[in-house]
Formats: C-alpha cells, structure tokens, sequence
C-alpha cells in the first residue's frame, strides 16, 4: 500500500527535488481517505504514460515527425504537472512552444534533457509506487 | 468540500452529467475524481470516436473535452457533435493549454460553448461546469419560454416587428418582423417585408390616412396605436391592430419602434356584432331604444345648429295586447315584423349611422339619421331630423296610420291593427330627448283616450291631462292594496210588486275624502289593464256583500258585477265564482255579471265559451246597455244570456221622442222572443217609468228609485222607503196595470 495515501508526510529530499510534494499533497487531496486509491492510480496511470512517451518522444524526433512529438510532450506537460513532476513539465511546454513556433533548432539537446529528467521522474515514482 | 449546485430543481436533485474526454489517463483520472469530488456524475471517455459512440444513446447535461487528442480531437469530436441533432445548445468545454490563443479561437469556431486552460485548478474548473450548467438551463429555459411566446402569440394571432429609422435620407427605414408577425400579414416565416410592401396591403381608401398617421407618429415619436384594414397578398382582407412604442438612443433621440401587430379581425366583427345588437332590436332589425336616443340627440344637435325643426313620431299600436293575448306571442312577433316593414317605408329609413360619417358629410348628414325604430312592446319612433313645419310631422303621421289599416296576416289570420301616433317637435315641444319622448307620450295618449287610430300634435293641454292621468293610474296601483275601492249599489225594481229583485253593484274609489266616480277610473283601469284585478275584487267583494245582505234581512236574489269583456275571456273566471261562493257560502246565482254590448260583440268569440260555464253553474249574464252595440240578432239567439239591460239612452228619451219608445218596444220584443229579462236603466222619472212599463218593462233600475248607495244605506232605503211604501213611485206602481207576466217570481218579502 501506498503511504501517502494514508498519512502525508513530507518526501525524502532526492524525491522532493523531482517531485513537488505541493503538487502531491493538492493531489493526496482529490482522495483524503484514500477510498479510491486516487493517488495510486494516478501515479500508475502516469508511470504507464511515462514509460510509453518517453521512447515515442525520441522515436518521433528520429522521424522527424514533429506533429507527433508535438503531441508528446503536451500531453506530458499536463500529466506530469499533475503529479508535481514540474521541471518535467517545464521542459514540454519548452519543447511545445518551441514547436508551435516552428523553431526547430536545438530540439535534440532538449528532447535529451526531458528524457534525463523523465527518467528521474519514472524512478521517484517507482519509488513512490513502491513504498 | 460539496459546493451547491443552484440549478434548477431537478438538476438540484440529481447530480449534473459530465462527459469528460481526454486522452491523457492521468488527466482523465484526475479530473473525473476532482470533480466527483465536487458532486459531478462523470462519465469518462479517452478519445473523441469513443465520445461520440456515447453519445449515441445518451445527452450529458454538459461536455467537457480536451481540445489536443490523437485521432478525432477536441476541435473536430465538437464539430461533429454539433452537427447531431439534440446536440445543438449542449454547453461543450474546451480544454485548452496555456497561452494558447489559437485553440480558443479554434475552440469558439468549433462551436464550443466555452474555454478552459489546463491546470490543477479544479474549484476553478468546478465552478465554470456550474456556470455553463446554469446559463444552459437559463437557456433551455428562454427557449421553452419564446417556444410558448410564440405559441401565445400565435394563438392571439400577434407578432412583433421591429422598426428603425432611416440614417439620413433613406426612406422607410428597416422593419424586422418576427415569423409570427409575418403570419399575421400573410407572409411566410423566412420572407423579408419592406414598410413599402406592408403599407401596399392597407385598403385602397384607409391607405392616406394611415400613410399620414404614421408619419405623424414618427415626427413627434409618439406612440402608435392604431386598427388598420388590410387586403392580405391571399385576398383576406383582415383588420390589423398596430401598437409600437418609440426607442430612444442615449442621446435621446428617437431611433426607432418596436411593437406589436395583432389580427382583430374577429374581435372587430365580435364587436361590431356586439354593438349592433346593442343598438338594434333583435325581432324588427330596427334601431332601439338606446340607438333611437342616440340619434335623437344628434338630430337636436344638428336642428338647434342649422335652426330647423324636426319631429318625433311616438306610435303605438292599438290592440296589441289583444292579438298577442290571442293568437299567441308567436303570432304577436310576427305582426310585429309586419308592422315594422310597413313603417320603414313611411319614412327615408337609414340602417346604420357611423359617428364618424356624420361630421364628415357635412351639413346633410344629418338626414341619414332618420329611421323608424322600436322602443319596445308595441311601440315605435319615427325620426324625422329635419322638417319644414309640422305638416310634414302630420303627413308622415297620415301615411303611418294608412298602411297600418291594411290587414296583416298573422298566424294564417287576417289581423286588423290600427295605430296611435303622438307627435312631438323639436324646439317647440320639447328641446331635450326626454321632454320630447314624454310630449310625444302626451300626444299619443291623447289619441288612445279619443278613441285611437288617428295621430295628434303635442300642445300643453294635453299634457296637463297626461300628467293628472299619470298620477291617476299610479295612485289607482295602490287603491286596491289599501282597501280604497268600494262597492255601491243601485237597487233593481220590480214595479208590479214595488220590491226590489236585485242590486247593481258599481265600484268607486274612496281616495282621500272625495268619491272618485267610476267614469274618472275605469277607462284607465282598462287601458292599463289593471281592470282585471279590479274586477276580481269586486267578485269577491259582491259575493261578501250577498252574504250579509242574506244574514241581515234575508236577501236572496243576485247582486250583479260589472264585468270587462276580458275577464270573461279568462279562464279561471268560474274557478274565482266558485272560489267566492264557496268562501262566503252563497248560491252561485247571487252572482250575476254584466258584460256591455260593445265588450261582448268586439271580443264574441273568445268569450262565448265562458258564457256556457257560467250557464252551467247557474251564474247569470245580462247584456248592459243594450241597444247601443251592434248585435247581430242571429247571435242573440244563440247566446246562453239571461237579460238585456235597455241603454239609459233609449230610456231618457222615452215620452219624449218617439223614436226612442220605437226601439225600446222593439228591444222587448226581442226580449221576449227570446225569452230574456229586459230591465230598463236609468228610469229618472215617473213618466218614464210609466211608459216603459207600458211597453211591457217593469223591471227598472235608475234615480227614480235609489242613486248607487254604500250598502248599508241601502237596508236603510230598505227598511225607511221601501217598507213603510213611502216613495211616489210606490204608489204609481201599484196603479199600474200590467197584463205582461213578471220575468221574476213575485216577492213576497217588500225588498
């Protein structure tokens, strides 16, 4: 079972710096009881999410594809926002922007950043998951 | 936190429905439970195909969709939905990211109620789903509420339009209609109408007028309130109400109308059929009372103006009453209808005066006022608005009476009605309606009194004796409650035997202290018909006195009671007789009625079968003052009478000329031959008496023997003249020698 879907508490540091534990707290929230495993499934739900994206997102800059990469990273943005993941979610509205305004330059070493930085995030919430 | 939902009722009661569409799970996830947190029923969906299958066989009370999705996104899954029927007005959010203007706008042409940018804020999210609910519930709400606008409207055939003026010097300005107004001018729901085209519909004559009050209306913005004839593009031709209002921009100056146009076609025929019956008499289609008032006002306006006289003929017809009482109130009508032809072609009669005509034509308009109308019952106005001098009134008045004289056939019968006309002019007799109704009334009174068919002028006269009789017929109403009648009798002789055979009995009024004689009340009791409950008492009364008389000095013959020849056309006549002897315990015998020769004659047929009940029930009936009618002798034979009373005319006479004891002696002899009583009234001398008895009359009633008394003088004459034989006549009587047989029993008691 998941801890803090019981009794918030404030995250390790190293998680912390990854996840904002505001952002997890508004969460916790959603679900004070936990009676719907809120927290849990959305954490799943985003691991899911990150675990497929994150191949797509350079799958897609490999195709040149940028419709699709487009699509990637908003949908990232928002999902990852949710769950506190906020540098995350800073490095797709980065990559979002970029694209709409059709500047392509620089898109590699920035897709390679938000891939570093999802990393981190799949691995605090796997930690989180596991807990 | 459970925010209230201030929706309406049922959405109160029931959570609102969310569809809630978004590819992103973790967004699904975490926007369905924030806001079933915040008592929304979601109901999520990962894509818009998906979306769209439920919506299939189910209408969420709101949308929620994000606007970036693979496959069909938000922009198109909107489109589309839009485009399904039942999905028009359903309030659709757009999920948007931040900043992004393109997707609002993208959103709005979507066809998307609202925006909302992505964020974690989900009070904010909350509180817009409520506010898009109820401004779609206001909306349902508007909808259902023009829905029934225009139904109401529909219903009342009304429509609105909308006018704005011309910017400078266009002319006509623009006029928006709404469908149901259009309806109401005959268009269609999608046609455009110019004010050009609509003032093309006004009828031919109304279209200046109508032309020049909307201008005027619009040069003082003033509001418009008008009813306008239309020939719709169909032929209808239909009565249009217009009423607008003037709009005011914030400067104050007028820019235009807005108002309402309405069919009141029906409601103007209602009203016209409304006034019409309220002016015009139902059985003869001739103006009323109320309409003859009015046109009577408007002739003495015009004649007062213009300095001429005009004439108002009152007609009344005689013998109404009779022919209705008769033949039936069917009968009655139709003579009536008859009677109306035949007066409207006395006259130039006009059917329908407008108020409006009347100012417009000028200095003859007052001509189309003139008509014949009712007033009620039997009586009618001729109107004659302008006249030279009274001759005019006269001829008018000579016409009406000669085509009354012709016959009228009613009820398969032919029907002779003669009329009274009084006629009252303007100034002369009378300067407002009702002097000159009431003079009108005079005149024709007069006529009635002098024996009818004939017209008379108003003079003051006339009304004096009107006024009098007035008061005389009113006062006479309460002379029966309050016991002011009285009988006096004037006994019956026989001369043979010098006793009395019977009494007279002969109403008059006590009112105050003077005794009114009966010539000064009868003939009004008759014309008002109040003779009929005079009559009944005085049956009543007889009968009383006959059971006294009997108690107090054994009387035992009859008392008679004058009687109008239509009491004896009622039925109940014998129950009453019956009902009186029953009352005072007499024989019916002690009762006898007189009828005069004219009453008898005039109305024969209707009273003969009364005359037989009456011979059933031993009540006996003479024929009073006989001699003066016209009888027809082949009648007199069949007749079930008793006794011919001779006309004091014919007695007075008597030993004077010699005429007079020439049909004195033929009267007896009919008498005789038909074997009836002859009695001879009015004997004031002894000469007379005499003579009468001579020609072989000995029973006689008159001054000579007793003046009408009060009953008990009468057993005072009895028992002071009779007995003791003290009166000339006795001893004159006695001389007699008659050889003729006494019709009566002879007395043995000196009564």
């Amino acid at each position: 079972m998941l801890a803090m879907s019981h009794a918030p508490h404030s995250p390790p540091a190293a998680l912390a710096s990854v996840l904002d534990p505001v952002s997890l707290q508004r969460l916790h929230e959603l679900d004070p009881q936990g009676a719907n495993r809120v927290v849990e499934r959305v954490l799943r739900a985003f691991e899911t999410s990150l675990t497929r994206l994150l191949p797509q997102s350079s799958q897609a800059l490999a195709q040149g594809d940028h419709e699709a990469l487009r699509h990637v990273v908003h949908t990232l943005k928002s999902s990852s926002a949710s769950v506190g993941a906020l540098e995350l979610s800073r490095c797709c509205s980065d990559i979002e922007n970029r694209l709409r305004q059709m500047q392509v330059d620089g898109l590699a070493e920035r897709l390679a950043k938000l891939n570093a930085e999802g990393g981190r995030v799949l691995a605090a919430v796997r930690s989180l998951l596991a807990e | 936190m459970t925010p209230a939902l201030p929706l309406a009722d049922d959405l109160a009661a029931k959570p609102p429905e969310v569809l809630l569409v978004d590819d992103d799970e973790v967004n699904l996830l975490l926007t369905a439970a924030a806001l079933r947190e915040r008592g929304f029923d979601i109901t999520e969906s990962a894509g818009g195909e998906h979306a769209l299958q439920l919506l299939a066989d189910w209408a969420p009370d709101i949308i929620v969709l994000d606007a970036m999705m693979p496959g069909l996104d938000g922009f198109a899954t909107c489109r589309r939905l839009r485009a399904m029927p039942g999905f028009e007005n359903v309030p659709v959010l757009m999920l948007t990211g931040l900043d992004d203007d393109a997707s609002i706008t993208r959103a709005y042409q979507a066809g998307a109620t609202d925006f909302f940018v992505k964020a974690n804020q989900w009070s904010l999210l909350a509180g817009r789903l409520q506010y898009l609910l109820r401004a779609s519930r206001t909306r349902i709400e508007l909808e259902r509420s023009q829905a029934k606008l225009a139904r109401a409207q529909d219903l009342a055939r009304m429509g609105s339009f909308d006018w704005r003026r011309a910017g400078s010097a266009g002319s006509g300005g623009s006029l928006m209609l709404s469908a149901q107004g259009l309806r109401v001018l005959g268009h269609g729901p999608g046609d455009h109408v110019s004010l050009r085209a609509i003032l093309r519909l006004v009828q031919r004559g109304e279209r200046r007028s109508v032309l020049r009050l909307l201008q005027g209306v619009a040069q003082h913005s003033s509001v418009l309130a008008t009813d306008v004839p239309v020939s719709l593009p169909d032929g209808r031709q239909r009565i249009i109400h217009v009423e607008a209002e003037p709009e005011f921009n914030e400067h104050g100056h007028s820019v235009g109308y807005t108002g309402i146009v309405q069919d009141v076609t029906d409601r103007r025929v209602a009203e016209d059929r409304i006034r019409h019956l309220a002016n015009f008499d139902s059985l003869t289609g001739l103006p009323n009372r109320r309409q003859l008032v009015w046109r009577m006002e408007r002739a003495i306006e015009h004649a007062r103006r213009l300095g001429h006289p005009c004439a108002f003929l009152l007609i009344d017809l005689d013998r109404f009453k009779i022919i209705n009482d008769t033949l039936g109130h069917a009968a009655g009508d139709e003579l009536l209808m008859e009677v109306a032809l035949r007066l409207r072609a006395c006259v130039r009669h006009s059917e329908q005066v407008m108020e409006g005509a009347l100012e417009a034509v000028g200095s003859r308009a007052h001509r189309t006022l003139e008509a014949v109308g009712r007033l009620g019952g039997d009586e009618f106005i001729a109107l004659l608005p302008e006249i030279g001098d009274e001759r005019d009134a006269q001829r008018v008045a000579d016409r009406i009476l000669e085509v009354m004289r012709d016959p009228v056939l009613v009820g398969g019968q032919e029907c002779f009605v003669t009329a009274s006309v009084g006629i009252a002019i303007f100034p002369r007799d009378g300067t407002s309606v009702a002097d000159l109704m009431r003079n009108s009334d005079v005149a024709m009174y007069s006529v009635k009194s002098q024996g009818k068919d004939a017209s008379a002028i108003y003079s003051p006269q006339l009304a004096g004796r009107g006024r009098e009789k007035l008061e005389l017929e009113s006062a006479l109403h309460k002379a029966i409650e309050r016991d002011e009648l009285v009988l006096h009798y004037q006994p019956m002789i026989d001369v043979r035997s010098a006793r009395m055979v019977g009494a007279e009995a002969l109403m008059r009024w006590q009112r105050g202290n003077t005794l009114v004689p009966p010539g000064d009340f009868i003939p009004l009791a008759e014309e008002s018909g109040l003779i009929l409950p005079l009559s009944e008492w005085a049956l009543r009364e007889a009968a009383r006195q006959a059971r006294l008389w009997k108690n107090s000095f054994g009387f035992d013959h009859a008392i008679s009671v004058n009687l109008p020849s239509r009491m004896f056309e009622r039925s109940d006549l014998v129950d009453q007789i019956h009902q009186n002897a029953l009352t005072y315990g007499i024989p019916h015998r002690m009762v006898q009625l007189e009828i005069t020769e004219t009453g008898l004659m005039k109305e024969l047929q209707s009273v003969i079968p009364s005359l037989h009940q009456l011979k059933e029930i031993d009540v006996e009936v003479a024929i009073d003052d006989f001699g003066t009618g016209y009888s027809s002798l082949a009648y007199l034979t069949t007749l079930p009478i008793s006794e011919l009373k001779i006309d004091r005319s014919f007695v007075r006479d008597l030993g004077v000329t010699p005429q007079s004891s020439g049909i004195v002696t033929a009267i007896i002899a009919v008498a005789r031959s038909l074997n009836l009583r002859v009695i001879g009234e009015g004997v004031e001398t002894l000469r007379q008496m005499e003579v009468l008895h001579r020609l072989g009359c000995s029973l006689m009633q008159g001054f000579l023997f007793s003046r009408p008394i009060a009953p008990d003088d009468l057993e005072l004459w009895l028992k002071q003249t009779v007995l003791p034989r003290r009166a000339p006549w006795i001893g004159q009587a006695s001389e007699l020698d008659v050889g003729s047989p006494a019709p009566r029993a002879a007395l043995g008691r000196p009564y």
